[in-house]
């Protein structure tokens, strides 16, 4: 569906530099990074709406940075912004648009359109009068009411609530399912991301540091910029001392870390521990767990449902843990503790410098 | 002072009474800065909405050029319109001086640079990403930009209204242009300076008011237009 090679792109001051990206039909991936890391940027380029300065981009299988191209591709995708943009016209009015550009008329496509995003009721009212949730509803129904081979989108609700946040999302899930469409969704909400995508890149600084199934990424970040961004709240320099098997002892924090990798001994390291991973308890016995450090908590405080605990064992290490664990334990900062966590729930990045 | 008064009331007899010669001025009048204002929205409109949404090299002087071209003098239009179109000019040809074509053609050089200054302006008012979002439905440039016209409609109506105001009190092109020949030239504007040199005031001031009465009509129509689709938002 998308080939990419080499593409550069200049905007300002900031340099977008891809060297590859492909993504198959109907393919869902998802690019996540952080603020000003040049996700827009990507997106507008394969939208054809920013013009690269190198590289080569083929949609389709056909050359996408040919000018003779454009209107042919743009004509089978969708693209849908963070803000909802509407005429001053009726919803359906609104949807009705790509097909009038492309000279159809086809009322039962635009019914089926209003159907899927739930917006049938709302079709006579003037699209300036939406909500911000119909407003959402009335842009998607918009996209898909072409059928459109490749959907792009970027951050399609940042300017939502979390409620109606979550019922759009689930709806526009429900039609990518069905659609075949290949999908290309730009956001900073990693936990969106991973309901919704196959595979996952993760842009920083205007590269592509990583790209793969999610479940490789979180677990197995490439880089310390990447682990820094998906989650993994403890990072520690350290090095390989030795290896026996995949069992890699490393001397990190002030301390040796089990852990199951393939680095080499002699190898310079990151050590990545996601806070989920991380048991707290007041007894010393680790349960077979091959790290188990006596620890200080610094500070306990609420994060979504559960409670991040902020632990010292020699070096700062956070805790993912439940409600009835702070209670059932007395967490509060002071109180003594052991952290234990499995040398297989650890990961190392190999350090290149 | 009596004169004054006196010109009033002799004016509202002569428009009153149905005389057929201000009429026919009128009439002249009216249709050439009307076909110089829709000439100069065909051409102006796109124009402006292209420069407007386009990236290409020296924009921004281009623009400050069609500024300038707001401020236009009137008489350097018609004389360079005369210029071109007397008998020994590259137009000649076309037999155009002294006619209403010819001054057509003047008042729309003085419009054009309004219109399409104010179409700029508009249509840069316009969010780049809706703009962006509308090509990605699918449209071609000419498509995205009649898409985003239709938005700001009520901007372009004021170009209009801004452009025909401009025309409709015009002498300066229409006088070098024209000649304010009896019967086939003369326009409001002309036939107010040659009678009020020949010192009828009377026939002055009830040109003149015919002139702002058409001005106000015109003005009025397009600003229902303008202000029934402010309401209907």
């Amino acid at each position: 569906m998308i080939k990419l090679n080499g593409l550069r792109l200049s905007v300002g001051t900031f340099n977008l530099a891809v060297d590859s990206l492909k993504i198959r039909a109907g393919e869902v991936f998802a690019i996540i990074g952080p603020n000003g890391a040049g996700k827009t940027t990507l997106l507008n380029a394969l939208a054809l709406l920013n013009a690269p300065s190198a590289g080569t981009l083929e949609i389709m299988g056909r050359n996408a940075l040919a000018p003779a191209n454009k209107l042919f591709l743009r004509r089978a995708m969708s693209v849908v912004f963070s803000q909802p943009y509407l005429t001053n016209d009726t919803v359906y009015d609104n949807v009705a648009l790509p097909l009038k550009l492309r000279g159809q008329k086809d009322a039962a496509a635009v019914d089926e359109a209003l159907e899927l995003f739930k917006i049938s009721h709302l079709k006579d009212r003037n699209a300036k009068t939406l909500s911000q949730g119909e407003s959402h509803r009335a842009v998607l129904a918009r996209a898909f009411v072409t059928k459109p081979r490749l959907v792009l989108l970027d951050e399609p609700f940042a300017a939502l609530d979390e409620r109606v946040k979550a019922a759009v999302s689930r709806d526009l899930r429900r039609v990518l399912k069905t659609s075949g469409a290949a999908v290309v969704f730009v956001t900073q909400d990693q936990g969106g991301a991973l309901t919704l995508c196959d595979t996952l890149g993760v842009l920083v600084n205007g590269r592509i540091l990583q790209q793969g199934e999610p479940q490789d990424i979180f677990t197995r970040p490439v880089s310390a910029e990447v682990a820094d961004f998906v989650g993994v709240e403890t990072i520690l320099p350290g090095k390989v001392d030795a290896k026996q098997d995949n069992l890699c002892s490393v001397e990190a924090g002030g301390h040796t870390l089990m852990v199951v990798s393939d680095c080499e001994a002699g190898d310079s390291v990151y050590v990545c521990i996601r806070p989920e991973d991380v048991s707290v308890s007041l007894s010393p016995d680790a349960g077979g767990r091959r790290n188990n450090f006596k620890s200080k908590v610094v500070s306990v405080a609420p994060w979504g449902l559960e409670y991040k605990v902020e632990l010292n064992c020699g070096f700062a290490l956070r805790a993912a843990v439940t409600k009835q664990l702070v209670d059932g334990l007395g967490l509060k900062e002071g109180r003594e503790v052991y952290a234990s966590f499995k040398a297989t729930a650890l990961h190392l990045i190999k350090r290149i410098l | 002072m009596d004169f004054i008064a006196e010109g009033f009331l002799k004016a509202l007899h002569l428009i009153f009474s149905g005389n057929a010669e201000i009429f026919a001025i009128a009439r002249l009048s009216l249709a050439v800065s009307l076909a110089a204002t829709a000439l100069a929205v065909l051409a102006g409109v796109p124009l402006g909405s292209w420069i407007a949404v386009k990236k290409f090299p020296l924009k921004k002087l281009l623009i400050a050029l069609v500024n300038t071209g707001m401020g236009l003098p009137p008489v350097v239009a018609g004389l360079v319109v005369m210029l071109f179109l007397a008998r020994s000019g590259p137009l000649g040809f076309l037999n155009w001086l002294y006619t209403p074509k010819g001054m057509i053609i003047a008042q729309f050089i003085i419009a054009l640079p309004i219109i399409t200054a104010l179409s700029i302006s508009a249509m840069q008012s316009v969010d780049p990403k809706f703009y962006q979002q509308v090509l990605t439905l699918g449209a071609s440039d000419w498509q995205a930009i009649k898409v985003c016209l239709k938005e700001i409609r009520l901007t372009v109506l004021a170009a209009v209204i801004a452009g025909f105001g401009r025309l409709v009190a015009e002498v300066g092109a229409v006088m070098i242009v024209g000649g304010n020949i009896r019967h086939q030239t003369r326009m409001l504007t002309t036939a107010t300076v040659m009678e009020t040199q020949m010192g009828n005031f009377d026939m002055a001031i009830a040109i003149g008011l015919v002139l702002l009465t058409l001005g106000f009509i015109v003005n009025l129509a397009l600003t229902l237009i303008q202000q029934n689709k402010v309401l209907a938002r």
